[in-house]
């Protein structure tokens, strides 16, 4: 991954909420995902506007397809695209190493 | 499932849709309209429609950037470009990337349009901003369509106002005031007069506008006797300290102690923006001088005839309690005027004409600027044609057309505005608007209308060229591009933009002929004065300053002022020529009691008054040493005074009322007539008193020094200066030179011409450069043809003949329907005119003869070109 391009947080849900979804990952579909998991309310708007900008990065590319009769703009993450979840995630693990925020909040 | 779109409320679905382009619209909208059903049944239609706008309202920002920036980033998905329908916006962002390039590639032809166009877009902004903040703004003062003013303005008495006031018929209220300027003392800053207004009680209840920080004037604040109060501009606040403390507290104005009661609001002004303070003035029903200003507001719903009938009982009652002398009889003439004319009148007919003039010169340059594009396109065939080959619809060459025209105005416009800001002041200084020049101040409006008047000149640019296309001269053109140009016809649209573009030229330039002509019969008044060499300081004395005490104040001053560099007369007076009517007195003559009640121009002056004017004397003597206080009083007559009342008889030697004191004053000398009140009026009577000895000194004087060499200007400031430093009671209030005072004099009219005269230059300059356009773009057509003539035996001259026969014959249509349309307008500013009739013969020909001539200019340059071309290279040419 390059340096001058780390993931942002949102981009890192989208970009996970495209591999949970799969074979059904279009927009609406990533949001709904995102909203599930984390609990919290995404804008559609938001959504494809991150996708784009990770497509413009290629971290994922996207085609039509007819996953339920419908054609739609389909996304799936392509190999950068899983360099960087990887990477994103190693750095995080990183960071946290020898971090007990249990401790600072006063329950460890 | 079928989803359903139309499920979803239409607002959201619009908004969502509106943002969206494509595929991707149907893909959202679809979804969305799934999901909110979902929801709809799960928890609710409250709750899905919660949901929903929220949906709407983060997503629309995210979702409008996007789709602007997608055609221009190359971010777009392959999945969104394969199904068609790709955003509307791309196709003019790609024209308007091709118009850039190709303007580029063209800069000679961008430069020339952005000036021309930007020139005139700059001069109609900065002219429309002033006409804007002049005319257009509303008065400051509530309902103001209902305020009027009275006829015979600065002519109504106290004792008349107190007569009239416990009724008004017609009126909810009637405020009299007049000019009252206050001397104006602070630490650390020279002393000066400060422009105010005297008024009665009625003035602010009745303009009904309440005070930012206390009150106006309390009923009963003009009776006899109560506490002088005064209420302050906001800006004479602002310099005072801007403290809210100041309402209540005393002030010393005038050297006299006046109760703030109030300040006024930020953009308040009466009468004019350059009032400073208004102070409540008692109004004494045995005070008969008149100079106050009625000013009144109707009662509401009041029709014309209510009017009729309420000014009819008001003189009915004005003639029980008053008589006037026949001519002056206010009783006749009653008249109201609607305050915004009485205010704005004057300045009108000069703004609107400038802004007409700037509105033609932008009209010229849209033209000039549209046959350049018309020209353009025409040396662009080849290239049109490959593109039409290609599939270019004509739809989509017309957009590219406006494209290019929108930004060649985009760039207009900043120029324009860039310009309308750097001559806005220089504007606001030359047009005549007096004090109203202080309520006009350029802001970032300026800008905005400068864009707007850019957008629309776009479009008119790009009107011709697009009509061109459409009436199929392009192709006639793409058929011809490779004939060789031998097409006789075409051309026809610039000749008629460049029949247009000389009309209107000659408009302008007969408008500025006949203002020239009435500046020129202005200068050849005969004002019987000298003014060159002469500096002219008005000063004001504190009212602090006991009257016994003037008279050797203004002696000391100008005594202090005779050593200055070059100076070989100082005198004074209460009036200078030229500055407008006032001060006239009844006059009677001794053992003529058969003559009507009349009045004279009074003028106190000192003894070298008329050397230093350069007034002649015509018999008897001038003012003496023998004139004395004390000796018998004498006194001055012109001869037009001589002419009226003692017709065939020598005067020198008979007696006159002295006005200052009762009984007799002799005259002991006749001095050449003077244009008392202005160039425009006939001389009229008038007679000198000599201040000293009539022990009356006014207190405000009018200075004045001869500079010998004549840079009058040049001393002003050593005068100022001196005036300060030998007194600090006395205030300068303005400093000038007499050929200045002459330049005001013939009042809007020489400012008028000024600006158009330079307005008219612009547009002959651009009408000249239309014509070369055309007649080189009618050369280059023809070129070929001329070449293969000359071949066959056709002179060089017959070309060049018939070059600038076609120049002429433009330029001859030109005028002559710009001849028919000047006539009609020009009477539209008959008012700035003096002595020269609207169409005057002189000022047409004129106009014509200069436009034919650049014409021909202009015409002759390609001409003499085409004459000289080398047959062989011509034909040789590939195009």
């Amino acid at each position: 991954m390059r340096d001058d391009a780390p993931l942002g947080t949102f981009e890192e849900q989208v970009l996970l909420a495209v591999v949970r979804t799969g074979e059904e990952a279009f927009g609406m579909n990533v949001r709904r995902e995102i909203e599930e998991v984390t609990g919290r309310s995404v804008a559609i708007g938001a959504v494809y506007a991150t996708l784009d900008r990770l497509e413009a990065k290629r971290f994922v590319r996207s085609f039509r397809a007819r996953p339920d009769g419908r054609e739609r703009r389909m996304f799936a993450l392509t190999r950068s695209g899983a360099a960087a979840l990887a990477e994103s995630r190693a750095m995080r693990e990183r960071l946290w190493r020898g971090v007990n925020v249990l401790a600072l909040l006063g329950h460890g | 499932m079928r989803p359903r779109p139309d499920r979803l409320p239409p607002l959201a679905r619009a908004l969502l849709g509106a943002a969206l382009h494509g595929a991707e619209r149907e893909e959202v909208l679809n979804d969305m309209a799934e999901e909110f059903a979902g929801r709809a049944q799960r928890a609710g239609p409250l709750a899905a429609r919660l949901w929903l706008w929220r949906q709407v309202a983060n997503s629309l920002p995210s979702m409008v950037t996007r789709g602007w920036f997608r055609g221009t980033t190359g971010f777009e998905s392959e999945a969104h470009r394969m199904k068609g329908g790709a955003l509307a916006l791309e196709s003019w962002i790609m024209d308007a990337r091709f118009a850039l390039r190709s303007l580029r590639a063209r800069p000679l032809y961008l430069a020339l349009a952005v000036l021309t166009l930007g020139l005139g877009i700059g001069g109609t902004t900065a002219v429309y901003g002033i006409a804007r903040a002049v005319l257009l703004n509303p008065l400051p003062y509530a309902a103001s369509h209902e305020l009027v003013a009275f006829w015979n303005t600065y002519d109504w008495s106290e004792a008349e106002m107190a007569y009239l006031r416990p009724e008004w018929p017609g009126f909810s209220g009637v405020a009299a005031y007049r000019p009252e300027d206050v001397f104006l003392r602070r630490e650390g800053s020279p002393p000066r007069m400060v422009p105010g207004i005297a008024a009665s009680a009625e003035l602010f209840d009745m303009l009904g506008v309440r005070p930012r920080l206390g009150r106006g004037f309390e009923p009963g604040a003009d009776a006899v006797g109560a506490e002088p109060t005064a209420v302050l501009s906001h800006a004479l606040w602002q310099e005072l300290g801007g403290d809210p403390g100041i309402v209540g507290t005393v002030v010393q104005l005038d050297g006299d102690p006046r109760k703030v009661t109030g300040v006024m609001p930020p953009g308040f002004w009466f009468p004019d923006p350059s009032v400073r303070v208004w102070l409540s003035q008692p109004m004494r029903p045995d005070n008969r001088s008149g100079n106050y200003a009625l000013v009144g507001r109707q009662a509401p719903g009041a029709t014309e005839g209510a009017m009729t009938d309420a000014l009819r009982r008001l003189t009915t009652r004005l003639r029980e309690q008053f008589t006037y002398p026949s001519q002056w009889d206010k009783t006749r003439n009653a008249q109201l005027t609607p305050l915004r004319d009485y205010l704005l009148g004057p300045v009108r007919p000069a703004l609107l004409a400038t802004l007409a003039g700037m509105g033609v010169i932008l009209l010229i340059a849209c033209a000039n600027v549209a046959a350049l594009m018309l020209g353009q396109l025409r040396g662009r065939a080849s290239e049109l044609a490959l593109r039409v080959a290609l599939g270019a619809g004509g739809r989509r060459l017309a957009q590219q057309l406006l494209v290019e025209a929108v930004l060649l105005g985009l760039f207009a416009g900043v120029v324009g505005a860039v310009a309308a800001k750097l001559g806005f002041a220089l504007l606001v200084s030359a047009l005549p608007l007096g004090a109203l020049s202080h309520a006009v101040t350029a802001d970032w409006t300026l800008f905005g209308s400068a864009l707007l008047i850019a957008l629309a000149a776009a479009i008119l640019v790009a009107t011709a060229p697009v009509l061109s296309l459409w009436r199929g001269d392009l192709r006639a053109a793409l058929s011809h591009a490779r004939s060789g140009g031998m097409d006789a016809h075409g051309g026809r649209l610039e000749n008629a933009l460049v029949v247009g573009e000389v009309s209107l030229a000659l408009l302008l330039a007969t408008g500025a002929a006949v203002l020239i002509r009435s500046v020129e019969k202005l200068h050849a008044v005969e004002t019987g004065i000298r003014a060159e060499g002469v500096a002219v300081v008005d000063v004001s004395a504190s009212g602090e300053v006991a009257r016994a005490q003037r008279w050797p104040q203004v002696e000391a001053l100008l005594q202090s002022l005779r050593p200055l560099p070059g100076v070989s007369h100082v005198a004074a007076t209460q009036r200078l020529p030229l500055r407008g009517g006032g001060d006239n007195w009844g006059i009677a003559v001794e053992g003529k009691p058969e003559l009507p009640s009349s009045t004279t121009a009074v003028r106190l002056v000192t003894r070298e008054y008329f050397a230093l004017l350069g007034i002649p004397l015509r018999s008897g003597r001038l003012f003496d040493e023998t004139d004395r206080p004390g000796s018998e009083p004498a006194v001055v007559i012109d001869e037009v005074l001589a002419r009226k009342y003692f017709p065939g008889e020598d005067p020198v030697g008979r007696r006159i009322s002295y006005g200052l004191a009762e009984g007799w004053a002799r005259i002991v000398g006749v001095v050449g007539g003077v244009a008392h009140e202005g160039l425009k009026e006939e001389p009229g009577p008038g007679r000198y008193l000599l201040i000293e000895q009539s022990g009356y000194v006014p207190p405000s004087l009018s200075l004045l020094l001869r500079v010998e060499g004549g840079d009058a200007a040049g001393i002003l400031r050593q005068a100022q200066e001196t005036i300060r430093a030998s007194s600090s009671t006395i205030a300068v209030q303005e400093a000038t030179t007499f050929e200045r005072l002459v330049a005001l004099a013939m009042g809007p009219t020489r400012r008028v011409m000024q600006l158009m005269t330079l307005i008219g230059a612009l547009a002959l300059v651009l009408g000249a450069v239309g014509v070369y356009g055309v007649v080189s773009h009618f050369v280059n057509r023809r070129r070929r043809e001329w070449v293969i003539k000359m071949a066959l035996g056709m002179r060089p001259r017959d070309a060049l003949q018939q070059v600038v026969g076609r120049g002429v014959v433009l330029v001859g249509a030109g005028c002559v329907i710009g001849l028919v349309a000047s006539v009609a307008l020009t009477r539209f500013f008959a008012s700035l005119l003096y002595g020269v009739s609207a169409a005057d013969p002189l000022a047409l020909a004129a106009a014509s003869a200069t436009l034919l001539v650049a014409g021909c200019l202009a015409a002759l340059v390609p001409a003499v070109r085409a004459s000289r071309a080398n047959p062989a290279a011509v034909l040789r040419e590939v195009e």
